[in-house]
């Protein structure tokens, strides 16, 4: 008896239901959950780490991502516009930029302008917000700048002429016409980006941290210190996904607008 | 002619890297051999035929690497002596300081050797080896300032620079609560945050301090606090008794045969 395509098809995707609910119940039974909880979910340490990860370690975490972020999306927009430029200096400028920052690692790069800079020239860092913020936002800048480049480029040539023969400047064009509608195609990477500088906020702290400059993953470490015990880091991160998940449905819900307006 | 000159020095160049590689391997078996007995051995190591260790290096005089990698220092020679009297290699894992001691117990390595105070706290979860070291606190201070931060009292709204998780760390805050404390992951980048003036003085372990200063001038230990002395002790697993059993054996004997005698000369004069 021959099975007809459908019904194949149909099996199939019973069958992989049968070993998902299997594997979660062989999971469930070979876990020893109690054993689990003691190591990684204490309650009272749990208890124990609110209010301050929220009042000090969360708060920190987004100064940084916010300075990073607003830093990174303004330089990030003038090298994209540099890169774009028809005078090659700028060009190079840019390009020159994005390779050196986009391409050494963010815990170097604090170790260098963190430490390395005052060391050689005897400047100070004003406070630890700015000796963190500032490398944060000029690696951010040098990814934001080929993300903008992308979103600009991808804007229809027509529209740059269109505003052209109508008597804009370019310069007039570029800020009403093309930025506009390419700030909403990079909206994803954009997300993306924020994202990974709210994680990347966790570096920070090789520059030396007080009570009050520590964020959400030193918090953690340091609660694992205390109490010997992986409770503080769980939480910690739970702190990280009620930041980005809430962040990411929003950015999810605009675009789904968006995209039934532009229908 | 040319070709058989450059044959002959590369032969020759050849046969010195065979013979200096030979020539180190067998001094440090003369003089591993001539101090220790071998004994079997009583634990399971987590990796076969090595004792696997963690530290938080570099941690001169403690624990570094030498200009040809090899770990040395006071604890990684101890560790090494122990590794050679029970027949294993000495493999070194390097890792933040803030609960280091609860490596063993996540099976990372067997023994965590990292100028590691004995504390009640770190007590309840790891087991310590008999102590092998005593330690002081200590202020290092840039070589300008050395007059006027030299006491608790003085460090009163400066910016003291300590390690996270270290009883450094417990102490300025328990003895310097007037000053601004600033916690880094490791010593190295203390030592950078003094020289960049991020950071007004460096409060620690007085052997590292005075080493960082020997070794590089620019900066003095202004105080070393002689209130209380810290034990350094190699921290195991609860449940590795036997290790720890094999460790105060070893450490027992280095201190009647000479072995500790030495390694303490080599860096502490």
């Amino acid at each position: 008896m021959a099975i007809s395509k459908r019904k194949k098809a149909q099996y199939r995707r019973i069958a992989v239901y049968v070993l998902s609910v299997i594997a979660l119940l062989a999971v469930a039974l070979v876990v020893d959950w109690g054993r689990l909880q003691s190591a990684m979910f204490q309650w009272d340490i749990v208890v124990e780490q609110f209010p301050s990860i929220l009042t000090n370690a969360a708060k920190n975490t987004i100064i940084f991502t916010i300075f990073g972020f607003a830093g990174g999306l303004s330089f990030g927009l003038l090298f994209a516009l540099m890169r774009l430029s028809t005078i090659r200096p700028y060009r190079w400028f840019a390009a020159t930029y994005i390779e050196i920052f986009r391409g050494i690692p963010l815990l170097v790069t604090l170790l260098i302008l963190g430490f390395g800079i005052p060391i050689a020239t005897g400047w100070h860092w004003p406070n630890p917000y700015v000796q963190g913020a500032v490398p944060l936002a000029l690696v951010a800048s040098a990814y934001m700048a080929e993300t903008i480049r992308a979103g600009i480029e991808a804007v229809p040539k027509g529209q740059m002429e269109a505003a052209r023969s109508l008597g804009m400047s370019y310069s007039r064009a570029m800020i009403t016409i093309i930025i506009p509608q390419a700030l909403r195609i990079i909206v994803p990477p954009l997300t993306n980006e924020f994202v990974l500088l709210i994680k990347d906020t966790s570096l920070i702290s090789v520059l030396g941290v007080t009570e009050g400059t520590r964020d959400l993953a030193r918090f953690g470490r340091d609660g694992v210190n205390h109490t010997a015990n992986a409770t503080p880091l769980i939480v910690a991160g739970l702190v990280y996904l009620a930041m980005t998940i809430p962040l990411t449905q929003l950015v999810a819900w605009m675009e789904r607008r968006a995209k039934a307006a532009s229908r | 002619m040319a070709r058989t000159t450059r044959l002959l020095a590369s032969l020759a160049a050849l046969s010195f890297i065979v013979a200096s590689c030979g020539g180190s391997d067998s001094a440090s078996d003369t003089t591993a051999a001539a101090s220790t007995t071998a004994q079997e051995l009583t634990f399971t190591p987590v990796a076969e035929g090595k004792l696997t260790v963690c530290s938080d290096a570099p941690y001169e005089p403690f624990e570094f690497q030498n200009e040809d990698k090899t770990w040395t220092g006071f604890d990684m020679d101890l560790m090494s002596a122990i590794a050679q009297r029970y027949g294993l290699a000495l493999e070194v894992t390097v890792q933040p300081f803030d609960g280091i001691w609860l490596a063993p117990k996540a099976g990372t390595c067997d023994v965590v050797a990292s100028s590691l105070t004995i504390t009640e706290e770190r007590a309840a979860n790891a087991a310590f080896s008999d102590g092998y070291f005593d330690s002081f606190q200590s202020l290092l201070v840039r070589t300008a300032d050395k007059d006027t931060l030299n006491t608790l009292a003085s460090l009163s709204g400066k910016t003291v620079a300590v390690q996270t998780g270290t009883t450094g760390e417990e102490y300025a805050k328990a003895n310097a609560p007037d000053a601004k404390i600033q916690s880094f992951d490791d010593a190295a980048a203390m030592f950078l945050a003094l020289e960049s003036k991020q950071v007004d003085a460096v409060l620690q372990d007085f052997p590292i301090n005075a080493f960082r200063a020997t070794k590089m001038g620019t900066s003095v230990v202004s105080i070393k606090f002689d209130t209380e002395s810290e034990k350094y002790g190699f921290a195991t697993s609860q449940d590795n008794t036997e290790l720890v059993k094999a460790i105060n054996a070893s450490l027992a004997e280095f201190r009647t045969n000479g072995v500790y005698d030495g390694i303490y000369k080599k860096y502490f004069g």
